[in-house]
């Protein structure tokens, strides 16, 4: 560098057309022709008891893109996730039983309730970061254990606020069409698709620069004209938004969802297994999401208790926080990077 | 041109900045003191990370302190930090484009990053990302950043700090070409009374929050209050 020690004035190199840039599409292309690969194979080649855990392991993954805006992009550690996704499935389901609207209308309910509520749940996150906000985000997660086991979870009922009685659960109909558990399966990875896309393209764009400047340090992004609490907002929101879609998801899978699933326990799983996956590549959350559906389902399969899952995944977060940092994503990243040696930095996945 | 009258900072039971009144009109101008003089202070004061008890600031005749940190980033201020800042996950070109993106129109933004790019000589590096930057590098990455935009006041905070006597001479340069290119004001803090005797025309030194000496930078340096306080001679 520095071989021309002639300063350059403003209005010369303002002349000189801007260089060309990759442009961030054909990576989020990529996106979209990994999952097309990943969904024919599990389509084609899954029987029905797999491809239930796939539907529901896609579905979380979304919820894990969400967390891993947080973890990831802004270094903020959250442990109310699952809760958001009680919230974005249990608005669905209400929503899908009071007014019968198309599916879709009920799982965007559910996602823009889940992120107007991650926005409450992400107010602490504007003065507390570390340890402090991990602890007030998991009490969180508590209070909402403990509403929903207070209160019942309403989810089989008639009306908007309907519990079950004994009678029978109403159950809610997928949408019209993806009926089937194929045609289900793929319509969740459809959306899982286009949410990774969304999440990756932040990262290429002017949030991810302005994420990137708070991870450094908030004086750093004022600085440099970040205004820090629209950026976090905008984060919490949208990681709250697919916590939603996710529940909706979960929740058209089977038509109903337990309230006992969403304890404070499954945000501290979650959180765990976003990290083990990697939470800074998006195949990360695609991973952490097998991790939590298709481990228990492999264990059952094979005849094993499936909370013996609870100290594989203990293991594997010890192995991810001592070496791998960048979880199971970072290292399949670092592998294809050793592959292919002649690929010169700039490359942010 | 900034115009500081009768500022005062209080943390608990120290001041800072004790009452300092000073006009710094010179391109690019220096300040100078020892550790505590509260020039690092100063600097915060200007840029809006510290509030002042007292006093007010002018730049270019517009009053600052109403402003908040923000808003001065979006009237034309831009500071480097002590310890650079550099982002290790974006490339060169997206740390300058992150502040692109809050300070410079939305057509403008490619041509307003490449010409940073240009005058601090990283459009090699530009696709680089910020962690395998050497020293040097991410030093021009921060002044960079400080270009972007419309700047009127640039504010580098020990700017050469751990730079080689040659590297230093470029930065040096760099510098010296941002009031013609730009048409911003330039205020360095450094230690280093070399660099700021071949960067500044005009010097202020602060001692215990107070000023020592303004004035153009030989007579500064000449000064016998200053020569005592800071260089340890006499």
């Amino acid at each position: 560098m520095n071989a021309n020690p002639a300063p350059l004035t403003f209005s010369e190199t303002a002349m000189a057309a801007p260089a060309k840039r990759p442009s961030p599409a054909g990576k989020l292309f990529a996106i979209a022709a990994v999952m097309a690969v990943f969904s024919a194979a599990v389509a084609i080649g899954a029987n029905a008891f797999w491809l239930s855990a796939a539907t529901s392991a896609v579905a979380l993954s979304l919820s894990v893109i969400g967390l891993a805006v947080l973890y990831g992009q802004l270094g903020l550690v959250s442990l109310c996730q699952f809760a958001l996704v009680g919230v974005g499935g249990w608005v669905t389901l209400r929503i899908g039983h009071a007014y019968h609207p198309p599916f879709e209308v009920s799982m965007l309910a559910g996602g823009i309730v889940a992120a107007l509520v991650g926005l409450v749940f992400g107010i602490p996150a504007l003065r507390l970061r570390g340890l402090y906000l991990a602890l007030v985000t998991l009490m969180l997660a508590g209070a909402f254990q403990t509403i929903i086991s207070a209160w019942g979870f309403p989810d089989g009922g008639p009306g908007f606020l309907g519990r079950a009685d004994g009678a029978g659960r109403a159950m809610l109909a997928r949408p019209a069409l993806a009926e089937g558990p194929v045609p289900y399966f793929l319509y969740v990875s459809f959306f899982a698709t286009i949410g990774f896309i969304i999440v990756q393209w932040h990262k290429y764009a002017k949030p991810g620069r302005a994420w990137a400047l708070i991870r450094k340090g908030e004086t750093v992004a004022i600085a440099s004209g970040v205004n820090v609490l629209t950026y976090k907002a905008w984060a919490f929101a949208l990681s709250g938004f697919f916590a939603g879609i996710a529940g909706a998801l979960l929740a058209g899978n089977v038509g109903q969802l337990d309230g006992r699933a969403f304890s404070a326990f499954e945000s501290l799983n979650l959180f765990a297994l976003t990290i083990v996956g990697g939470s800074f590549h998006w195949y990360g959350a695609l991973i952490a999401g097998l991790l939590l559906r298709a481990v228990p389902a492999l264990l059952t399969d094979l005849g094993i208790d499936g909370y013996v899952t609870i100290g594989i995944f203990g293991v594997a977060l010890f192995h991810a926080l001592a070496t791998a940092p960048a979880g199971i994503a970072g290292q399949i990243a670092g592998l294809v990077a050793r592959l292919k040696p002649q690929a010169r930095g700039g490359n942010r996945a | 041109m900034i115009e500081i009258s009768n500022i005062t900072v209080r943390f608990g039971g120290i001041k800072p900045i004790d009452q300092l009144t000073a006009t710094l009109t010179a391109p690019v101008a220096g300040l100078i003191g020892p550790n505590g003089a509260g020039k690092t202070t100063l600097l915060n004061v200007l840029s809006g990370f510290v509030k002042p008890m007292e006093g007010s600031i002018l730049l270019a005749g517009v009053p600052l302190l109403s402003l908040s940190p923000l808003r001065r980033v979006e009237a034309g201020l831009r500071r480097s930090f002590q310890t650079e800042q550099v982002v290790e996950d974006l490339t060169v070109h997206d740390n300058l484009s992150a502040i692109a993106d809050h300070v410079v129109p939305a057509g403008e933004r490619a041509r307003a990053v490449e010409a940073a790019l240009s005058h601090v000589r990283l459009t090699d590096v530009a696709d680089l990302l910020g962690g395998r930057l050497n020293l040097f590098q991410r030093r021009l990455v921060e002044l960079g950043k400080c270009l972007v935009g419309q700047p009127k006041l640039i504010l580098l905070d020990e700017p050469a700090a751990g730079l080689t006597d040659e590297e230093g001479a470029i930065l040096r340069d760099l510098v010296l070409g941002i009031p013609a290119v730009t048409g911003a004001q330039v205020l360095v803090i450094d230690h280093d009374v070399e660099l700021i005797r071949a960067m500044c025309s005009e010097t202020m030194v602060l001692d215990y929050g107070k000023l020592l000496a303004l004035g153009p930078t030989a007579e500064v340096l000449a000064n016998d209050n200053v020569r005592r306080a800071y260089l340890g001679e006499l």
